[in-house]
């Protein structure tokens, strides 16, 4: 089969997941950004004691307050919270990733297990691998000089 | 004697381009990805700002117009690029002491682009393999023409999904 085909019958598994920057309810604006930065990942889950999350701050709501000069680092990062953040279940076709990931305009996905508990991130970086993967020979000529995939992004 | 006759320099030249095939693909979507150029993923104008911009006017900037990149342009000549993960990785929690920096002292220098003749694959390797979320698209005057955004891609993906 060929990626038509794949993306809709492979699974979100297939996918290389991220592990997710997850921080309890107690969390700062400042330990999320930390974190964030620490795992060079451009979102923080909120979880509650069971893993089940309770929504996400993104780098992009990040700049959006530091426009506004509204930030207070000390403050907990739940003021600052999007709820209720769309998510896919590991099971689910990886076209339900790219359906999300363009409806909702969202560059982060929070992949969770048939309980709901979160076990990792997905997003635009994943589906771009695992479409790169079928053109081998573009990205053969991108790993010129030897670069893996990033597990860092480097830049924009 | 030997009566085997002498071959020319151009007798023995053999065109390395004979039988070369273009790939053909079956699958529809990886089809429109190698075939479809570049710029019908690309989305301009692009949003730009010059390098002595400084960092609180070019936060304001992305945040107003709501995207997550803006490119560096100086004399015309694209320098840099500045993201919403630059502001994460180099700016937030140094705001107060950097708003009044100029932004060419946090920007991502010497972003990798792609050109206007190069595939839509292409543009999705790069993003892939070097990690950049945002790939500028230049013509052979090196000038930006567009820049391409995963939104864009996953766009293009769907539309090719669900034709």
């Amino acid at each position: 089969m060929e990626l038509y085909e794949n993306m809709r019958c492979e699974p979100v598994g297939m996918l290389a997941l991220r592990e997710p920057v997850a921080l309890p309810i107690t969390a700062t604006v400042k330990d999320a950004i930390q974190a964030m930065r620490e795992k060079k990942l451009g979102c923080a889950i909120i979880v509650d004691e069971n893993r089940i999350p309770l929504g996400m701050f993104t780098e992009s709501e990040l700049t959006r307050l530091l426009s506004e000069e509204s930030l207070v680092w000390d403050e907990p990062v739940t003021r600052y919270l999007t709820r209720d953040w769309p998510a896919v279940t590991i099971t689910d076709p990886i076209s339900a990733v790219l359906d999300a990931l363009e409806t909702k305009n969202i560059r982060f996905l929070i992949v969770v297990d048939d309980q709901g508990k979160v076990v990792g991130l997905t997003g635009q970086k994943g589906l771009m691998e695992y479409v790169a993967e079928h053109f081998l020979q573009q990205v053969s000529v991108q790993r010129i000089g030897g670069n893996p995939y990033p597990v860092e992004r480097e830049g924009a | 004697m030997n009566s085997k006759p002498i071959s020319s320099p151009c007798d023995e030249f053999q065109d390395p381009l004979k039988n070369y095939d273009p790939k053909v693909y079956c699958d529809p979507l990886m089809k429109a990805l190698a075939e479809e150029k570049v710029t019908s993923v690309q989305y301009r104008p692009v949003a730009a700002i010059s390098p002595q911009t400084t960092i609180r006017e070019a936060v304001q900037a992305l945040s107003k117009l709501k995207v997550a990149c803006l490119l560096i342009e100086e004399a015309g000549r694209l320098v840099g690029v500045f993201s919403d993960r630059d502001v994460l990785d180099k700016v937030a929690l140094e705001y107060d002491t950097l708003r009044e920096r100029p932004v060419s002292e946090v920007m991502t220098r010497d972003p990798v682009c792609v050109f206007d003749s190069d595939s839509s694959a292409a543009a999705l390797s790069v993003m892939a393999v070097c990690g950049f979320r945002h790939v500028p698209v230049i013509d052979v005057k090196h000038q930006v023409v567009g820049i391409v955004s995963p939104q864009r891609v996953t766009e293009f993906l769907r539309k090719q999904l669900v034709k």
